[in-house]
């Protein structure tokens, strides 16, 4: 039970619910600010770097990027793993938050499974480009055909990763998009303007809010949040699988999909922090997403980071204990010290160390604070990734095999394409969709208090 | 046809509640109920019921089943590979893509179920008895015509004494 009299309230400022429409109708009603221009205009210049980076790739094969026959993965891989552990927000922050009835989800969880649709459509770009033959990736869809083996291998984790994703991305949209239902039929209700009407009278498919609608709203997302709890667990244990099943030192570890569930909803809370603390600042919405929010938030990424030093602990821990020479060459000399102790100790220093600041009150309610150090979380779940990724790779068992690895321009180019991507997704997000669940949030407005009783 | 309607429009949740439970006392049939958010004691009084999680459990059950079925078929008896000596019906293996597809299928059939039963598609046209029931007003519609005249205009009085602010009247002709 949410117990008010020590949270405070969900909602501040003492809202009616004819205010609380337009309070979050107000960014889709009014012109964008000069920033919004300005940062898409950015944004855009970045996704047309990438999309060139692409049309090169896809022209001249994957032998314009910096792999080479040790690190066959590069920084797609990362990114590709960065980019979906960003995507976990969606999933829990709108469907564990939802099971485990943490009312305080509601102001969020919309921003969040945005963030994860983008974040998902921006990760699947890698692989599918990696298989070098991008026209050709339909060879991976079960199905009857004459290309000789017939089916695909039904035990590779590569082939559960393409499953765990494609579904993932369809059951994020499709939760997303049920949620908005009630949302777009109060714009449809509320807008002066006929165009808009029209277009998310569309869009709400008839939505009227009438008692039957609701029970089945009700009961579907129940369903949807019960069975899709399971996906915060399965689609990073996947991924981690993908790595954990290959012999490589450094990969072959049964920590793995604990490790990287963990971590993916650590680098998701934290990218939903970053732009609650933009949304904040910019939208004026702070009634809404309270200081007990950001909170809430900083309180979870500080139990996160513990997890995530144990689990770098236990790694150089069990690469001694387990007295594997190669694992002790992976971990001792080549991570801890060596060619890549930068990547790793920025990890551990990002991920483990900066967020315990968390532990002071002020940090929590400073806004800076918020921002810089989500930023640096994000930042050290990258290194994670290039730590895991590159180094188990480049220097593995036969010193005959060993290379460094930089990417070229335009394995960069695809990254900071996506980041375009992304940052173009959201924006048409805060200007066209209500960035928090309307109707969810009048739910919530009395919760706790004497009105409710 | 030309249906009336009687439409009770309330500020708050808990006199909506009230005039709820006061006109069934009266057994008025209400129509339905609008809200802008989701009300359980409204549907609970209403007696509203959902069989979608049963029919949840019934996709769930059936598409598990088909997945295996067909990781069957395509691994054993289709064209059985031998990948490292694993054995065709390698099921442990088999789980992942079993869990991962039941859960894309139960979302896919029950989203289905939901837009059937709830009579939400794409280009629907709303039937919306006061637009503000999306915004910040809760409304009782009453079914004038079925109920007749005088019951008719009982509830609305009923309505207005347990706190409606608005008593409103609206003929909706059905569209062809």
């Amino acid at each position: 039970m949410y117990n008010r009299s020590i949270r405070g309230p969900l909602v501040e400022g003492n809202k009616t619910y004819g205010q609380i429409s337009s309070d979050i109708m107000a960014p889709i009603d009014a012109r964008p600010g000069m920033w919004w221009y300005l940062t898409m205009a950015i944004a855009s210049v970045a996704a047309l770097f990438g999309f060139y980076a692409i049309y090169i790739t896809v022209s001249k094969g994957i032998g314009t990027w910096g792999l080479n026959n040790s690190v066959g993965w590069g920084w797609e891989i990362i990114n590709f793993v960065w980019w979906i552990g960003i995507g976990h927000a969606g999933t829990a922050f709108s469907i564990f938050l939802l099971i485990l009835r943490q009312r305080w989800r509601t102001s969020i969880n919309r921003a969040a499974e945005a963030m994860t649709v983008v974040a998902v459509g921006c990760a699947a770009l890698f692989p599918a480009l990696h298989m070098g033959r991008v026209w050709l990736a339909f060879f991976i869809f079960p199905y009857p055909n004459t290309r000789g083996p017939l089916w695909v291998n039904f035990n590779s984790p590569l082939f559960w990763d393409f499953i765990a994703i494609s579904a993932y991305l369809l059951i994020s949209f499709s939760f997303w998009y049920m949620g908005m239902l009630p949302d777009f039929a109060t714009i449809r209700d509320k807008t002066t303007s006929k165009v808009k009407k029209a277009v998310y009278g569309f869009f709400s498919m008839g939505w009227t809010g009438g008692s039957h609608q609701w029970i089945r709203f009700e009961s579907l997302s129940f369903i949807l949040g019960g069975i899709a709890a399971v996906l915060v667990v399965s689609v990073h244990s996947i991924v981690s699988t993908d790595f954990a099943v290959g012999v490589i030192p450094g990969w072959h570890t049964t920590l793995f999909p604990p490790y990287f569930v963990v971590g993916a909803i650590f680098s998701g809370f934290a990218m939903v922090m970053t732009m609650m603390v933009v949304v904040r600042k910019v939208y004026k919405l702070n009634d809404y997403i309270t200081d007990n929010h950001m909170d809430a938030i900083a309180r979870i990424l500080t139990f996160i980071s513990l997890i995530m030093g144990t689990a770098y602990a236990t790694e150089v821990f069990m690469a001694w204990y387990s007295g594997n020479e190669y694992e002790m060459f992976t971990f001792f000399r080549n991570r801890v010290t060596g060619e890549y102790s930068v990547q790793f100790w920025g990890m551990v220093i990002c991920n483990a160390i900066i967020p315990q600041l968390f532990w002071f009150r002020k940090i929590r309610k400073s806004t800076w604070g918020l921002l810089w150090i989500s930023l640096a979380i994000n930042l050290g779940m990258w290194f994670e990734r290039f730590n895991i990724v590159v180094t188990s790779l480049a220097n593995d068992f036969l010193p005959s095999n060993w290379v460094s690895y930089t990417p070229t321009i335009i394995e960069i180019g695809i990254y900071v394409g996506t980041i375009g991507l992304f940052v173009v997704g959201v924006l048409l997000f805060f200007r066209y969709i209500p960035m928090i669940a309307i109707s969810e949030v009048k739910g919530v407005l009395n919760i706790g208090s004497k009105i409710d009783d | 046809m030309s249906t009336k309607y009687k439409i009770g429009v309330f500020d708050e949740e808990k006199t909506l509640v009230a005039s709820i439970k006061s006109l069934q006392e009266r057994n008025l049939a209400i129509f339905d109920v609008f809200t802008p958010y989701p009300i359980h004691e409204v549907l609970h009084l209403l007696k509203r019921k959902s069989k979608l999680p049963t029919a949840g459990l019934i996709y769930g059950i059936t598409g598990a089943l088909s997945v295996l079925a067909f990781l069957y078929y395509t691994s054993v008896l289709d064209w059985p590979i031998d990948y490292g000596g694993k054995p065709f019906n390698s099921f442990p293996s088999f789980i992942v893509i079993t869990i991962v597809l039941t859960i894309l299928i139960v979302t896919i059939t029950s989203l289905f179920t939901f837009s059937v039963r709830a009579k939400l598609f794409p280009g629907q046209e709303a039937v919306i008895f006061d637009e503000r029931a999306t915004d910040d007003k809760f409304i009782i519609v009453i079914d004038a015509g079925l109920l007749g005249g005088e019951a008719a205009s009982e509830a609305g009085r009923i309505m207005s004494e347990s706190g409606a602010v608005e008593i409103l009247e609206k003929d909706l002709t059905e569209k062809k």
